[in-house]
């Protein structure tokens, strides 16, 4: 190991934020995905914009497990929230314009749980400007509150999961048992939806801004923290860094995320129920993600359509056998394959990489003019090796 | 009004001894061998069915399914302990994830085997019926005899891990797991004991609670959550963290839920949560290891 040192520097050589193949790559895909409605079926289209819309949700996921260590089992509480938004907004433009059997001006819903007008509280939703602020503001507020409670008091991981899971579970619920706003177990549904090739447009923009500025973040000075406060935080809060303010930064960027996709498939679906914020869909997250790659930022969107499309597929055939398959990928992807897809792959470029440069080095310093001075400081530094054999670069014992 | 409360925190019992039992599992297992396990709840669930295979299959009441329940699901998890989890365990975090899966495929296999309809499980006939306790409603005796073995299970669970020299080696491995090891304690033997013996007490909790609720493919996850909930709250650092725990949320739960409504009850039990944490991070009874290490 004489050159460790010199092939430490090569290794400092940073990516470009955005390489020429991930530009490459996202053009192509955003090309296919963008025209397919002009060539394509209306079902598979309106299958590949859900699946845009999820996976901005995985990516969310993804910010906060992969690239902070935070692994939230409510995430969809965020996606539900803004899918109600948008939901409620568009279903009370809807019947102010459609009256109901009844004539009534309000949603179908509300009348048949024996509301007689829109509450009060509601009644501003029915402007899709008020809705789209609240979706920005209202989902972030909550995860501000939720992590100022808990990542300020050092409660993460293990009983972080298992808090926003109750939590996600408790909101299902709430959506639930007050039917006469929410829609209840049916849901919110029979609006305008905006199911259309131009649509498809706008969430494909969305999805390359959240992919491009989660790019960023990850890889911007913040990005590097949080990734030292996954790894070991108390190092990283022994550095300086108030590890709890990184924590808390992210997951309110994430759940804005996640509400934002929410609020797309809200108007792309045409039909928001309660499974959109239980602790299913975000366990389904939390498998997108983790196939595709936790702590990259494609990884998601290749391991939602992966899964979401292999879901589509299977359940088409058999049923019951997609539960068993979920099941046993949950189990496969944990024990063989805990980078994901992409992980896997980074992995494997980066160490090629690594050994590419250390030969180089180790050329590069066993013959030039460098070659003495690196021998002379491995002679006094490579204990494993005999000084002699450091100094004349011989393989020398090994333990 | 408060005649009824006081009606209320008597059949709150019930819920409290009930997730006393759900609880204890999740308490060992997550408390000695650090395993989140998402499937506690459908091993309570495979429990429920098997009590329900020794009632029609074997004729046996409820006193012989809890023997059958806890052996047959603790062999349950000593095979997803041998198969799954092992060598996660230092990653706490994704053991959570695989056992989802387990959850996932064990909701199959019973739907595959026994079908999507609703079970029926009577409860032993001497425990039908019920006494005049405060209150208007009478106490039944099942609630009772739930009681009663809640408390049993927290005894013998004390003294399995206080009276034994298994319970020795469990404590040992609680504290400091490399030391134990160096000290010759086989930790992975404990682990996978102490696995199979909580996923027991999981089946325990499925035989008693099939009489009262019922029994589906499903009926697991919330007993999960709530068991999560328990733990929580009460710690994991203490035996004790587990009554206490369930007292509070079961108790609250059902006083709540007839004061408001189920949902605000869970609410605001949620909430309370939240409010106790934020106060002791690890719950009650918990403890934070001085560590320099990563914090799990």
């Amino acid at each position: 190991m004489t050159t460790v040192a010199a092939a430490g520097r090569f290794n400092l050589r940073r990516e470009p934020m955005f390489p020429l193949w991930s530009i490459a790559g996202v053009a192509a895909v955003v090309a296919i995905l963008a025209t397919y409605p002009l060539y394509g079926t209306e079902y598979v289209m309106n299958l590949l914009g859900m699946f845009v819309c999820f996976s901005i949700f995985a990516l969310s996921i993804s910010l906060i497990w992969g690239f902070a260590g935070i692994l939230s089992l409510g995430q969809a509480i965020y996606f539900g929230m803004g899918a109600y938004f948008i939901a409620l907004s568009l279903k009370l433009s809807y019947a102010a314009e459609n009256p109901t059997r009844y004539g009534g001006t309000i949603p179908d819903y509300m009348e048949w749980n024996g509301l007689t007008e829109v509450p009060t509280i509601m009644a501003p939703l029915m402007h899709i400007e008020v809705a789209i602020v609240c979706l920005l503001f209202f989902p972030t507020l909550l995860a501000f509150i939720f992590g100022v409670i808990t990542f300020k008091r050092h409660i993460y991981g293990v009983y972080c999961a298992v808090i926003t899971l109750a939590e996600a579970l408790i909101l299902q619920e709430f959506i639930i048992e007050y039917q006469a706003y929410t829609g209840g177990f049916n849901g919110i549904t029979d609006y305008e939806t905006y199911n259309n090739m131009y649509f498809l447009w706008v969430i494909l923009g969305v999805a390359v801004l959240l992919f491009a500025a989660s790019r960023l973040l990850t890889h911007s000075r913040i990005g590097t923290v949080l990734k030292s406060v996954r790894d070991n935080d108390v190092r990283a809060e022994f550095n300086g860094y108030e590890v709890a303010n990184y924590r808390i930064f992210v997951f309110c960027f994430a759940s804005m995320m996640a509400a934002i996709a929410g609020g797309l498939y809200a108007a792309w679906m045409g039909i928001v129920s309660h499974l959109d914020t239980g602790p299913i869909l975000s366990i389904e997250g939390v498998i997108w993600a983790a196939v595709g790659g936790r702590a990259t930022v494609i990884g998601p969107f290749i391991g939602t359509f992966l899964v979401k499309g292999a879901e589509f597929f299977l359940s088409e055939q058999l049923a019951w056998a997609w539960q068993l398959v979920m099941g046993l990928l949950f189990i496969f992807v944990v024990k063989f394959m805990p980078d994901g897809i992409m992980g896997t792959i980074g992995k494997s470029i980066a160490m090629g990489r690594q050994r590419a440069a250390y030969a180089e080095s180790e050329d590069a310093f066993q013959s030039g003019p460098m070659a003495v001075i690196t021998r002379l400081r491995s002679a006094f530094t490579d204990g494993n090796r005999g000084f002699m054999d450091n100094l004349l670069g011989r393989s020398g014992r090994r333990d | 009004m408060g005649d009824a409360v006081l009606t209320q925190f008597f059949s709150g019992f019930s819920l409290v001894a009930i997730l006393i039992i759900a609880a204890l599992g999740l308490a060992v297992i997550f408390g000695v061998a650090g395993v989140i396990n998402m499937a506690h709840g459908e091993f309570i669930m495979v429990g429920a069915y098997v009590a329900s295979v020794v009632q029609s299959g074997l004729g046996g009441n409820t006193f012989w399914s809890i023997p059958i329940c806890f052996v047959a699901v603790g062999l349950l998890g000593l095979v997803v302990e041998r198969t799954v989890i092992r060598g996660l365990y230092d990653r706490p975090l994704e053991t959570l994830l695989a056992t989802w899966g387990v959850s996932l495929i064990l909701i199959v296999i019973i739907k595959m085997i026994f079908g999507t309809e609703l079970h029926y499980v009577g409860s032993p006939e001497m425990l039908q019926g019920g006494f005049p306790a405060p209150g208007n409603l009478p106490f039944p005796w099942y609630r009772l005899f739930l009681i009663l073995l809640s408390i049993l299970l927290l005894v013998l669970t004390f003294v399995l891990f206080f009276r034994t020299k298994f319970g020795l080696a469990v404590r040992a491995v609680r504290r400091n797991r490399s030391m134990s090891e160096a000290m010759g304690i086989n930790t992975a033997r404990v682990d996978m004991l102490i696995f199979a013996y909580g996923s027991g007490l999981a089946g325990v909790a499925g035989a008693v609670l099939a009489p009262i609720k019922t029994v589906s493919p499903t009926m697991g996850f919330p007993y999960a959550v709530d068991s999560f909930m328990v733990l929580v709250m009460g710690g994991v650092g203490n035996l004790l963290g587990v009554p206490v725990g369930a007292a509070i949320i079961g108790e609250g739960e059902t006083i709540l839920a007839f004061l408001f409504n189920s949902v605000i009850g869970k609410l605001l039990v949620f909430l309370l949560i939240v409010l106790v944490i934020r106060i002791v991070p690890r719950g009650i009874f918990g403890y934070q290891e001085r560590t320099l290490g990563h914090r799990r």
